[in-house]
């Protein structure tokens, strides 16, 4: 009981790092697991519905390269996955770049490596939309008024918006936020896509956000009633990114596995229903220069 | 069976009447059958229509009361991908065919489709914040409109319209009538099968025990039908093996009778005609041949009588000695003619009556006769020792055998050794007498010819041309048959003739 704390952690910490290597060293693989957020943090079976398949899939792929593909991971919100990347219980994560720039930013163990491509879609952009009457016209008409976003974690609905938003020097804040001014733009939160449309239409915000593709899928009625006034520069439709600590021939073999994924027709099935993903990419060096570009735009202040 | 005959009428009769009563039979159970299943179906109808009458507006009540309560939060909230959500929820326990979620402007928000193609569309109609508990129930042919407010607390955030295609009460009714109907089309389709089944077999049935039955009343009656037929036709052996009782078969016995009688009248009257037949040609030819042979002499008489009286005119007494002599020897034998003509008219009939005959002694009586007349003579006669005892009119007998032998000796007299041999041979069963002689004989062709009257195939052997004529008769009229055998001329002839045995 003399040891000092500090040095207990030290030697706890020792033998957590060491266990992978032990577990290893039976000859038995170390399972990898994919992690990914709720998107209802109640029904976690969403996504064991949406994701169950695309696992099973890389359980058969990497089998034979002697990589043991795990049970997926459902985290609650980004915090919870945070976590979890540090506890090294997720290995990689499949997410917008909004998110992925956070658990970087938090966990400081996370290396995007390969392009989600969603719908066809390698890049896509946000729009702001307004009822066709309203008199707003480039994104300074907002100053003053509510955008419609819809949810925090939203890359395209929210952290794409309001990055735009900073970049022309407008100030986006909480509707209920005590210290938001009269030139700042205040948002709340809609939960939907059809929701935010409804919303701007109805009268509760002023103009709303979201990517091309939901402005696409808007019911034919909806869309005529509003108009697009301003839109984002492109950023790559998703990201999977890896664990720092992850040894790289388990990365390496993961990589060649996932993009091989679309190559069958299991396979592109299995992508379709994991959230209507296509295929991944390589990340290339213009991605990573524009997801340089974007990080400390998209991360958020501390204290907002 | 001859079709419209009195077994075909038998059958019909017997199967339409069998077939009538089971008919009758099946089709009052039938009858029953189908009143109770539909008595049966008509209660089950009415207990579930009672059951939805008072169940099913309820149903529909607290149906409409939940959805209110549960869309008010997210109509509250303007959470259009929530409303979608539930709505979803609620098609796939209700039969929706709309489904309307109206703000308060009385504009519809949603349709719970991705299009929302109503979206914003103003709802007519009345809305149900002033019907009693915020709910109206309208019926539109089979579909059903709910509208309900959704509130709470108070607080309305609009109303809902749901079209039902059909009340959960309607369709479970809908399925049991269904399944009544079915059923009951089913219980109809097996009765009228088993109906026709039981139609089929009856039919088969009844045409089997009439077809048996008819054939057991109508067989006698077909088959004296039959025989009466065949009998008409003059087939008199066709055979009735009928063995009835009763006025049938008696009916049947005297058919039989009646046949056997006309069978032996018949073969009686067949007989006589042509007995009468050969008689008539007998009496046609001895017609002619009489008219024939009796004119020579006549011509005789009359060519010399005139020849007479030229020659008595000239006074040549010697040549009308001449003529005369003529004269009367065509008299004698146009009287010999004559006496040969009655006695064979004699012979037709017998007139003496049967006797114990010993045809050997018969035998050189007529051969004693005979020698008589020749005189002395080189023909030898020879009678076999063994010849029997017939039962026959001695008189007669003995004129044939003594023809028999005088025509033997005629033609036997030229030959080297003439020789006669009266004797018997058994042929067969039959018993057969014989005159033979080693004369010239007989040419094949003239076997038969030989026996007609006043046949002479020598012209110029002395005699009438009668005696054998006469024999034949004698012959059959004793029953039997007289006929000659020759191997041709140069190996002399054999005269037979059969008798009854005594």
């Amino acid at each position: 009981m003399s040891r000092p704390p500090a040095a207990l952690a030290a030697v706890v910490s020792a033998a957590l790092l060491a266990a992978p290597g032990l577990f290893a060293a039976t000859g038995a693989p170390v399972p990898v697991h994919l992690g990914v957020i709720a998107e209802e943090p109640n029904e976690p079976d969403r996504m064991l519905k949406a994701y169950g398949e695309t696992v099973a899939r890389l359980r058969e792929r990497l089998a034979p390269v002697d990589v043991a593909m795990g049970d997926l991971v459902i985290a609650r919100d980004l915090d919870d996955l945070s976590q979890r990347l540090v506890r090294g219980d997720v290995d990689f994560v499949i997410e917008t770049v909004f998110p992925t720039l956070v658990l970087q930013e938090r966990s400081r163990s996370l290396d995007p490596a390969l392009v989600a491509v969603r719908r066809g879609q390698r890049a896509y952009r946000s729009v702001f939309f307004t009822r066709r009457d309203a008199p707003y016209r480039t994104l300074a008409d907002l100053r003053g008024h509510t955008l419609v976003l819809q949810a925090l974690r939203s890359t395209s609905a929210f952290a794409l918006p309001k990055a735009e938003m900073a970049r022309a020097g407008i100030t986006v804040l909480p509707s209920d936020d005590p210290h938001a001014g009269r030139d700042d733009v205040r948002y709340v939160l809609a939960g939907a896509e059809i929701n935010q449309a409804i919303w701007v239409l109805q009268g509760k915000g002023d103009a709303g956000a979201f990517n091309e593709g939901d402005w696409a899928a808007l019911p034919r009625k909806v869309r005529s009633q509003l108009r697009v006034f301003h839109e984002t520069r492109p950023i790559v439709r998703g990201l999977l990114s890896f664990r720092a600590g992850l040894a790289v021939r388990v990365r390496t073999k993961i990589e060649e596995a996932l993009l091989g994924l679309d190559g069958d027709e299991a396979g592109r099935a299995a992508l379709a229903r994991a959230s209507a993903l296509t295929r991944f990419e390589r990340l290339t060096a213009a991605d990573r220069r524009e997801l340089r570009g974007w990080a400390p735009i998209l991360r958020p202040s501390p204290s907002r | 069976m001859r079709l419209g005959g009195i077994g075909t009428r038998y059958a019909v009769w017997i199967a339409a009447l069998a077939f009538a009563l089971v008919s009758t039979t099946l089709v009052a159970a039938a009858f029953l059958a189908f009143r109770e299943s539909r008595l049966v179906q008509s209660e089950i109808h009415a207990a579930v229509a009672a059951a939805r009458t008072s169940d099913e507006e309820e149903a529909l009540r607290k149906t409409a009361t939940y959805l209110g309560a549960t869309l008010f939060n997210a109509l509250y909230h303007l959470d259009v991908e929530r409303l979608n959500e539930e709505i979803a929820q609620v098609q796939s326990w209700l039969p929706v065919s709309s489904f309307l979620v109206i703000d308060r402007s009385g504009h519809v928000l949603t349709d719970g489709t991705p299009a929302n193609e109503r979206f914003g569309d103003p709802v007519p109609g009345p809305r149900p914040d002033d019907e009693p508990r915020g709910l109206r129930l309208s019926r539109m042919g089979e579909e059903t409109e709910i509208r309900f407010t959704i509130a709470s607390g108070g607080v309305t955030a609009g109303w809902g319209i749901v079209t039902l295609r059909e009340g959960p009460w309607q369709a479970s009714l809908r399925r049991l009538e269904w399944r009544t109907a079915a059923m009951w089309a089913g219980h109809r389709s097996s009765l009228l099968s088993l109906g026709a089944v039981a139609l089929a077999v009856t039919l088969g049935l009844a045409l089997l025990t009439a077809v048996l039955l008819s054939r057991s009343l109508a067989r006698p009656l077909t088959e004296m039908s039959r025989a009466a037929g065949e009998i008409a036709a003059g087939n008199l052996n066709h055979p009735l093996t009928l063995d009835s009782p009763g006025e049938l078969g008696d009916l049947a016995r005297a058919l039989t009778r009646m046949a056997g009688d006309l069978r032996v009248h018949e073969e009686a009257l067949r007989a006589e005609r042509a007995d009468l037949a050969g008689k008539n040609a007998e009496l046609e030819r001895f017609t002619y041949t009489v008219s024939h042979d009796l004119k020579s002499p006549l011509v005789t008489v009359r060519g010399f009588a005139g020849l007479a009286g030229t020659d008595l005119a000239s006074g040549d007494l010697a040549r009308v000695r001449q003529d005369l002599g003529r004269i009367v020897a065509a008299a004698d034998k146009m009287h010999r003619l004559l006496d040969d003509l009655l006695e064979l008219s004699r012979v037709g009939r017998v007139v003496n009556p049967p006797e114990d005959v010993p045809l050997g002694d018969l035998a050189r009586e007529a051969a004693e006769l005979v020698k008589g007349q020749l005189g002395p003579s080189q023909v030898a006669i020879d009678v076999a020792p063994d010849l029997p005892v017939v039962r026959a009119d001695r008189r007669r007998l003995l004129e044939a055998l003594q023809n028999l032998v005088e025509n033997a000796a005629k033609f036997a007299a030229g030959s080297q050794d003439p020789r006669i041999t009266i004797g018997a041979r058994q042929d067969g069963d039959e018993r057969v007498f014989f005159v033979r002689d080693n004369g010239r004989g007989i040419e094949p062709r003239f076997l038969e010819k030989v026996f007609d009257l006043f046949e002479k195939l020598d012209p110029a052997v002395e005699g009438t041309g009668v005696g054998l004529a006469l024999v034949r008769r004698i012959v059959e009229a004793h029953g039997g048959r007289a006929w000659a055998e020759s191997d041709g001329l140069g190996h002399g002839a054999t005269f037979c003739f059969t008798l009854p045995q005594a």
